[in-house]
């Protein structure tokens, strides 16, 4: 006869230990906070995450960069933008969905009208234009949703072929992979390589316009490993906090006011992206 | 995030009671937008890469507070530099940065810096703005925060869709100075060498 005792102990040892886990977290997170603005990130794991940046370096240097410029190449901007536009197009979904799970109820009407707007009038989403009519494109994913949640990134990490993340945003990846419609209706019909290859090309796009960005990085910097995590963490901290710009400052006059200051600050090449 | 938001409330109201009035007549907007103006004639494309490298680090000693980020940028291992490092380390930082940004931002294409709105805060402004891109994508928003001086204000920090520069050259050198043995003076080596060639004095 099981003891009945047996069985309930662990639960009972459950709530404080989830307790423990809990503040251990929320401390983890203050934490890494006050880390982050003293410069320093959370990467117990540098030695293994150094070695793996390394072999994701040579996979860039001999695969994926060769493969980028070729796809610049072959493509003129307006073609390589349509298809930009298009995957940004089916990813809809998701961001409609993570927009609504953080109660950003603007962003997911903002996300709803460029995919209605996008996917009929812009044919299939190959011609964006909900953006050239003032709804402009933003990003959002599940990783992004668990830290406006509150749950903490954990240690940063580096993935074979894929990059920077850390637990969050791998959990986050692998949830937004099940729920797109489109990952399970190709899978559904036995298409199972169609999630594949839209991760293949989407990653080609992104990698060819970033190519003049992440060399000049490498090259001006001092610790590419260490310039590179900190671009990410502190990215995805801003994404999560989810700042809007700053309103014109209430206590000047109309006059004062620089109406609007604009000055022409970076010059022109090819309309790419910039942020590394 | 609500703590960190009501403390930031806090403060404008109190900058709002004691600083305004004297910082109305002092336009951090107006600071930055003349800088875009400038930074404009130097990084457009009829400048070669060492021009643009010497007149940025004109702009970079003018406009930017630089004893102050070279002090942040080093964090701890500022008080464990001899002087002689520390004056050499602010130099080469001086170097090094307008190498690296003039290289970096280069690449930011047929923008326009649209200054959005700033705010005083104690000390100092927050000023943001926006670099628009022609091709119609998220524009790329940049904050500036800067320290008020007699007269004028330096800037201390630059905010790139949310990465700090001065957070991500600290982490950058201390991972150096920790990998080159925890003496400042292998960051001070790695600088002169990366820095050689370049924007010479």
């Amino acid at each position: 006869m099981p003891d009945r005792s047996l069985i309930r102990r662990p639960a009972r040892r459950a709530a404080p230990a989830l307790l423990l886990v809990g503040s251990l977290l929320l401390s983890a997170c203050a934490a890494s906070r006050q880390a982050e603005s003293a410069g320093s990130f959370y990467d117990p794991l540098e030695h293994l995450n150094r070695r793996i940046f390394a072999f994701n370096q040579k996979v860039d240097r001999h695969v994926i960069l060769p493969v980028a410029k070729a796809y610049n190449r072959a493509l003129p901007q307006p073609a390589r933008n349509s298809i930009r536009d298009f995957m940004r197009n089916l990813d809809s979904p998701i961001i409609f969905a993570n927009d609504a799970l953080q109660a950003h109820f603007r962003d997911a009407g903002q996300t709803f009208a460029r995919f209605a707007l996008n996917s009929t009038l812009g044919i299939a989403g190959f011609v964006d234009l909900a953006g050239r009519w003032g709804i402009p494109y933003h990003d959002d994913d599940f990783g992004v949703t668990l830290g406006v949640w509150g749950v903490a990134p954990g240690p940063y990490l580096v993935v074979p072929v894929i990059g920077p993340s850390d637990p969050r945003d791998l959990a986050g990846n692998v949830v937004d992979g099940y729920a797109d419609p489109w990952n399970y209706t190709a899978s559904d019909q036995g298409y199972v390589w169609a999630p594949f290859v839209r991760g293949a090309i989407s990653g080609i796009d992104t990698r060819a316009r970033y190519i003049k960005a992440l060399s000049d990085l490498e090259r001006t910097s001092l610790d590419y490993y260490a310039a590179i995590r900190a671009l990410y963490l502190q990215r995805r901290a801003a994404l999560i906090r989810h700042e809007r710009t700053l309103p014109p400052n209430p206590t000047l006059t109309r006059r004062e006011n620089p109406a609007p200051a604009t000055a022409v600050l970076f010059t022109a090449r090819n309309g790419s992206e910039v942020s590394p | 995030m609500i703590m960190r938001r009501s403390l930031l409330a806090a403060a404008l109201l109190l900058s709002a009671g004691a600083a305004v009035p004297a910082t109305a007549a002092l336009d951090a907007g107006a600071f930055i937008a003349n800088l875009g103006n400038e930074a404009l004639a130097v990084l457009g494309p009829q400048t070669s890469p060492e021009q643009r490298a010497v007149a940025f680090r004109a702009l970079f000693r003018r406009d930017f507070d630089v004893p102050q980020i070279a002090r942040f940028v080093l964090g701890p291992y500022w008080r464990v530099a001899t002087p002689e490092q520390q004056r050499e380390f602010m130099r080469l930082f001086e170097n090094y940065i307008a190498l690296a940004y003039s290289t970096r931002l280069s690449q930011f294409s047929g923008e326009r810096l649209l200054v959005t709105g700033w705010q005083p805060i104690p000390g100092g402004a927050i000023v943001s703005s926006e670099a628009r891109r022609p091709g119609g994508g998220p524009p790329i928003r940049i904050d500036w925060r800067l320290t008020r001086y007699d007269g004028t204000y330096k800037i201390n920090d630059v905010v790139v869709d949310g990465v700090s520069m001065a957070i991500t050259e600290r982490s950058e050198f201390a991972s150096v100075i920790q990998r080159t043995g925890g003496n400042v003076q292998g960051l001070i080596a790695m600088l002169r060498a990366k820095t050689a060639g370049a924007a010479g004095d």
